[in-house]
């Protein structure tokens, strides 16, 4: 997919906010894709959406761990992690998980900017929705 | 009404699946000038409530939607 222009259209004022929260890791790939193609979608509607990964869930942000996962006739993971990226998608990654699965904080795609646990509360009040998988 | 608009320009997305006639309705109305029609063939099925929920989100205009067999026709309107 090309890159969605950002701001071409003249969208509502206040955006709607939409939060993906992301508990699943890598050793459950089929529960993996949904908030990529989800938020990537939202993201051409016009709507703010953010994916924060927690607990397991960080492991999908790691460097080359996208790429390796792959189901059926679907395409890698990072390709529709890079189409949710592509679509202005941002992604935020909790920092007590990174010390609880001992993963240091180097270790993630650089899009994926690691966050406190304040950070996760917030975008869940903000939000005008929020989905967990 | 103006269901016979000719439309400036058509996005083929037949044999594309969710979402991706979703996100390329959505770059040719960013390459569109206000008040341009764009005509969009699917035969995605879920792309009939698909590019419905996108236009009523972007506050877009769809003039018309037609069905021949499985091939869904939308014509919309960039209104903003």
């Amino acid at each position: 997919m090309k890159r969605i222009k950002e701001g071409k259209i003249s969208e509502m004022s206040a955006k709607k906010k939409i939060l993906y929260v992301q508990t699943s890791g890598v050793d459950t790939p089929e529960r993996l894709y949904a908030p990529f193609i989800l938020s990537a979608t939202a993201a051409a509607m016009g709507l703010d959406a953010t994916v924060y990964f927690v607990i397991k869930g960080i492991t999908v942000v790691k460097k080359g761990a996208a790429e390796n996962v792959k189901i059926g006739q679907f395409p890698t993971l990072r390709q529709v992690m890079d189409q949710a990226i592509k679509a202005g998608v941002k992604f935020a990654v909790c920092e007590q998980s990174c010390m609880l699965m001992d993963i240091p904080r180097g270790e993630f795609i650089p899009e994926a900017k690691v966050v406190g646990a304040a950070t996760l509360n917030d975008l869940t009040l903000d939000a005008d929705a929020v989905l967990c998988f | 009404m103006p269901q016979e608009v000719k439309p400036d320009r058509t996005l083929d997305a037949l044999g594309l699946f969710c979402p991706e006639p979703v996100f390329r309705v959505r770059m040719e109305l960013d390459e569109m000038k206000i008040g341009e029609v764009l005509e969009v063939l699917a035969d995605d099925p879920a792309a009939e409530e698909d590019i419905k929920s996108l236009c009523k989100r972007l506050e877009q205009e769809i003039l018309n939607l037609s069905k021949e067999g499985n091939i869904l026709r939308f014509v919309i309107k960039k209104v903003k």
